[in-house]
């Protein structure tokens, strides 16, 4: 008999196989060999012909080798066919992922849809989350910022529950307590910067030498200031923001330890701090040491520092709190005169610098999140719809063995491919949105301007990609493999999803769409709400054609009244002068710039209050024509004149109507008494001599509190630094030759902070107008998505039933009748949707409730408002495939399948 | 219909036929390969034959695939032999390629006009 084994490898040489699984072959060959040739010899054949018989089986070596090298080589599998459940995860995910792509490929209008919704929420997301992650979620750049407090004045009495305190209760509060490490001072102060280039002025701050230790911060070159440096009459020294050294010093190192012109003084610079540190503010360009005289530390009437301290290692806020209410009460007791109903709050620094701005961000963040559901009930809907048309591809798979769960991640990797796309546009949409962003958003937030994508963001980014992927496939995945897949095979492809769960998933999403957006829009219209009556508010002046600038004097120079008084009277004179100005006046502060004095008085005739209940009038000092460059209408009396000077009989004041109201409730004020503190002789009394309309001085949001008006002429007090000016034409183009006015008298005065009195209104409201704008955007992108949503949903409705829309219209049905078919299940869901959003918004708006103003959080008008408009939206959205479905002619809408 | 043409289609018949047929013979019964070899030529009347050089590979091919699945088997007084028996995925293999096959069917006489009784 031959070798049958050597015959069948011989011809398997050639393929190289593992010798056992060669073995094995040639065994199972050379035996079915073996009963060809047995059949063939029973058959009644000679050897000969049996061997060739049999031979005849490997017939065409090149056949068999060919099969058999197919067979070795690695399987190209069919698409998830189910046995590589066995292989690795990372092998399948790959292979999914192609399969993902070329699916996206394959369906590129659909892809670009998806991934535009995505992106839109994905990109809001990472926008409002990089805002939400430097100003809340970045540490201040501070050593150890979370042990960093300030500690305020309690006078909650006078309605101010955290004020700037007095020198006196500061160095009491330091000396007495036990739980800070350290605590330091710091007064506002701005300086005329003179002697090389322009005149220029400088914000500033007097800071005690142990602030920039206890913060611990380094300087960039140089040194801090010495305990030795914050003492009267030390040595002058400065230090240096980074940017006023690049801008004005050229970045040039030498500049440490040579002299600057500060206010006429010459300061000694001893150091540059770094670029990123900024305290209190931005703004901040110049540090000098406060150096309290034994009578500035002894004041306790004057309120205008900032105490910033650390808490002792392990010491809370809460023990500080007590520590330093303990304190306070101590010192009420000691110091009725100045102390009564004076307590001391202690807030966190974090708190302090990141301001009322929290809400907001959190609100948007929010929204933001809600735009992004919607955004996935979108995708979801579309994905849907596509998995109801693929049926017979998932069928055709499961039959040859895929498993549902390998199905079910071959879906959730294309949704997650899908998402992950919307996330990489979405960055696109987010750093672009940044931009703008940073446009709109307030500058008294510390850290805006570093605001930016970082890792953190980046990290966002992925997880919500990734999340809202999931969230948005898992729904059309499990509904794709539910079925059964004989009877789509059976049916030949007819949609299975249409019907029962398939319909049901899909006007769920469409209710949950109308629901999230309705909460939105609400809220936006909330804003919009609070926002007009804000920008309604009578401010009490007209703001219209104001032109504002900053004129400060510096002390060593103008030191006495009667120069400062030449220089106003002479600067209102020449800037009057110049053609297009109607009028123009000097004053102390300009309403809406959150900043200004008050003064306590006591009234003749009336008893004198006990302390800590005297009467606190917001005090502004003013140049005569004030009320006439500002319009603010004059209600009773007369208004100041030029003779109302140091030399007349008698002061006079013009008082606001809230102050008349409040102190003469039946009585006409003019002509009545008051006197600035006490009055210790007759000649102290001050005389009203009219009664302006309220000017909202701080806040449009904010009540009128009283207020007076003294003339700079008269009243030495406090100094006036800003200049308004009427004019005929539009104010920045004057701006220029207002300025030369000013040099004009004097060559090195600074002027800054110029700016229109309508952007000082804009700037008061930025904030506002900040969350309004962005949740109104928010709100717009989610209604139009929901409308979108809707419109797909009733597209895919109208279109599976248009045979039945035709057999109607063939029966005689109206186009009425018929809109009002396939309207009405659309209509249905939205008024479902809006009933569960209004009772959502109802709940959820409160938490808006401090953005408000003018509105209260559950208004009926906007409810009722908002509803109409959205339901008008979803019914246009389901109007528009609804007409499109009576215009089809019956008779193909009968052939239709 | 000129030779050349009809022997293609033959060929690409046999071809996409050929795993249908294996998965079948071994839906109920494990066997091995001569035996499903000739059954395939008994059953179809000589119609139908796959030599060694076809028949294997293309076994390999499916039990690579895991729809078929073979173990040596020895019994009494025989050499041990390879049986090939189905496996699930198989049998799910199985009646998906019968229902198109079924399909195929259908739909080529309906087109061609071959009516059944």
């Amino acid at each position: 008999m031959p070798d049958w084994k050597e015959e069948v490898r011989r011809r398997l040489s050639g393929l190289k196989l593992a010798p056992a699984h060669e073995a094995e072959i040639v065994e199972e060959l050379a035996q079915h060999l073996e009963d060809v040739y047995e059949r063939s010899i029973n058959g009644g054949a000679t050897e000969a012909e049996a061997k060739r018989v049999a031979l005849r089986e490997l017939a065409g070596a090149g056949v068999f080798q060919k099969e058999m090298r197919r067979v070795e080589k690695p399987v190209a599998e069919p698409p998830v066919a189910g046995a590589a459940g066995r292989a690795n995860l990372l092998a399948d995910l790959l292979h999914d992922l192609r399969y993902a792509a070329r699916m996206q490929r394959k369906n590129l209008a659909f892809t670009i849809i998806a991934v535009i919704a995505l992106a839109l929420g994905i990109g809001a997301n990472t926008a409002i989350f990089s805002v939400v992650n430097t100003v809340l979620l970045r540490p201040l750049p501070y050593n150890d910022p979370e042990r960093l407090v300030m500690v305020w004045e309690d006078a909650t009495r006078h309605g101010y529950p955290r004020d700037t305190p007095a020198a006196a209760n500061y160095v009491d509060w330091r000396d007495q307590n036990q739980v800070f490490e350290g605590m330091a001072a710091i007064a506002d102060e701005s300086f005329n910067l003179t002697g090389t280039g322009d005149p220029e002025r400088l914000e500033g701050r007097l800071v005690s030498a142990n602030l920039f230790p206890l913060l611990g911060v380094d300087p960039q070159i140089g040194r801090v200031f010495t305990a030795a440096e914050d003492q009267p009459g030390a040595q002058r020294v400065v230090l240096l923001s980074y940017a006023l050294w690049q801008r004005r010093f050229g970045g040039d190192p030498g500049i440490v330890g040579k002299p600057l012109t500060l206010n006429g003084e010459s300061y000694v610079v001893v150091g540059i701090m770094p670029a990123r540190f900024q305290f209190p503010s931005s703004d901040d360009q110049v540090w000098v040491p406060i150096a309290l005289t034994s009578e500035q530390a002894a004041n306790r009437n004057r309120h205008y520092l900032q105490i910033v301290a650390r808490l002792k290692p392990g010491v809370t806020l809460a023990q500080a709190q007590t520590e330093m209410s303990t304190i306070a009460t101590r010192l009420q007791q000691q110091y009725p005169q100045s102390n009564t109903d004076l307590g001391a709050a202690v807030t966190s620094l974090h708190e302090h610098q990141v301001g009322d701005i929290r809400p907001a961000l959190l609100i948007l963040l929010g929204a933001v999140g809600l735009v992004l559901l919607i955004a996935c009930a979108n995708v979801a809907n579309l994905l849907l719809a596509r998995a109801a048309v693929r049926q017979k591809e998932i069928a055709v798979r499961v039959a040859l063995g895929a498993r549902r769960w390998r199905l079910v991640r071959q879906f959730l990797t294309e949704s997650v491919l899908l998402s992950t796309l919307g996330g990489i546009v979405g960055l696109g949409i987010a750093y672009g949105g940044l931009i703008l962003l940073k446009a709109f958003i307030p500058e008294n937030i510390s850290q805006a301007r570093e605001i930016s994508i970082d890792f953190k963001v980046l990290g966002f980014t992925l997880l919500v990609s990734v999340l809202t992927g999931l969230i948005f496939g898992l729904a059309p995945a499990i509904q794709a493999v539910r079925f059964n897949q004989i009877d789509t095979l059976k049916e030949g492809g007819r949609d299975a999803a249409t019907g029962g769960s398939g319909k049901r998933l899909r006007s769920l999403l469409v209710v949950a769409e109308v629901a999230i957006s309705l909460v939105l829009l609400i809220g936006a219209g909330l804003l919009i709400n609070s926002f007009l009556r804000l920008r309604n508010v009578d401010p009490g002046f007209r703001a219209d054609n104001l032109l504002t600038m900053r004129i400060i004097l510096p002390k060593p120079k103008y030191a006495k009244f009667a120069q400062r008084s030449a220089f106003y009277t002479e600067l209102i004179q020449r800037v009057q002068s110049v053609a297009g100005v109607r009028s123009a006046a000097v004053t102390t502060n300009l309403p809406l710039y959150r900043q200004g004095n008050s003064t306590s008085i006591s009234i003749e005739g009336q008893p004198e209050p006990p302390p800590g209940q005297e009467a606190i009038i917001v005090t502004r000092v003013i140049s005569p024509g004030y009320f006439n460059t500002m319009s603010i209408p004059l209600l009773s009396g007369r208004d100041l004149t030029d003779q109302d000077s140091i030399t007349a009989r008698y002061a006079v004041v013009v008082i606001s109507e809230t102050m008349a109201r409040r102190y003469w409730p039946n009585e006409d004020p003019v002509g009545k008494r008051i006197a600035l503190g006490r009055a210790r002789s007759d000649e102290d009394w001050i005389q009203v001599i009219g009664v302006v309309k309220d000017v909202r001085q701080f806040e449009l949001t904010a009540e009128p509190r009283p207020q007076m008006y003294l003339s700079y002429r008269q009243a030495g007090l406090f100094e006036p630094r800003d200049l308004v000016v009427k004019t005929d034409v539009e104010p920045t183009s004057l701006a220029a030759t207002v300025r030369k006015a000013v040099w004009e008298i004097d060559k090195d005065q600074p002027v800054s902070n110029i700016q229109t009195m309508e952007q000082i209104l804009g700037d008061s409201i930025a904030r506002q107008r900040f969350s309004m704008l962005l949740l109104v955007i928010f709100a717009a992108v989610a209604m139009i998505l929901a409308g979108v949503g809707i419109y797909g949903v009733m597209s895919y409705s109208v279109a599976q039933r248009t045979r039945e829309i035709g057999i109607r219209m063939a029966l005689g049905a109206q186009t009425g009748a018929v809109l009002k078919l396939a309207v009405g299940y659309g209509m249905k869901l939205v008024v479902i949707g809006v009933v569960i959003g209004l009772i959502a918004a109802f709940a959820l708006t409160r938490v808006m409730s401090t953005l408000l103003f003018g509105v209260t959080a559950t208004d009926p008008a906007t409810f009722t408002l908002i509803s109409l408009l959205l339901i008008a939206v979803a019914a246009l959205a389901s109007y528009i495939p609804a007409r499109r479905a009576t215009k089809v002619n019956p008779i193909i809408a009968l052939r239709y399948e | 219909m000129p030779y050349k043409l009809s022997q293609m289609l033959d060929r690409e018949l046999k071809k996409g036929s050929a795993e249908l047929l294996i998965l079948s013979l071994v839906e109920d019964q494990p066997r091995h390969g001569y035996d499903i070899g000739n059954l395939i030529e008994q059953r179809s009347k000589g119609r139908l034959r796959f030599n060694v050089a076809s028949l294997y590979p293309l076994l390999y091919r499916l039990e690579k695939r895991g729809w078929i699945q073979g173990r040596w088997v020895e019994k009494a007084g025989q050499r041990r032999r390879r049986y090939y028996r189905l496996t699930a995925e198989g049998k799910k293999v199985l009646a998906a390629q019968r229902h198109s096959w079924q399909e195929f069917v259908e739909a080529i006489n309906r087109i061609t006009g071959i009516e059944h009784a």
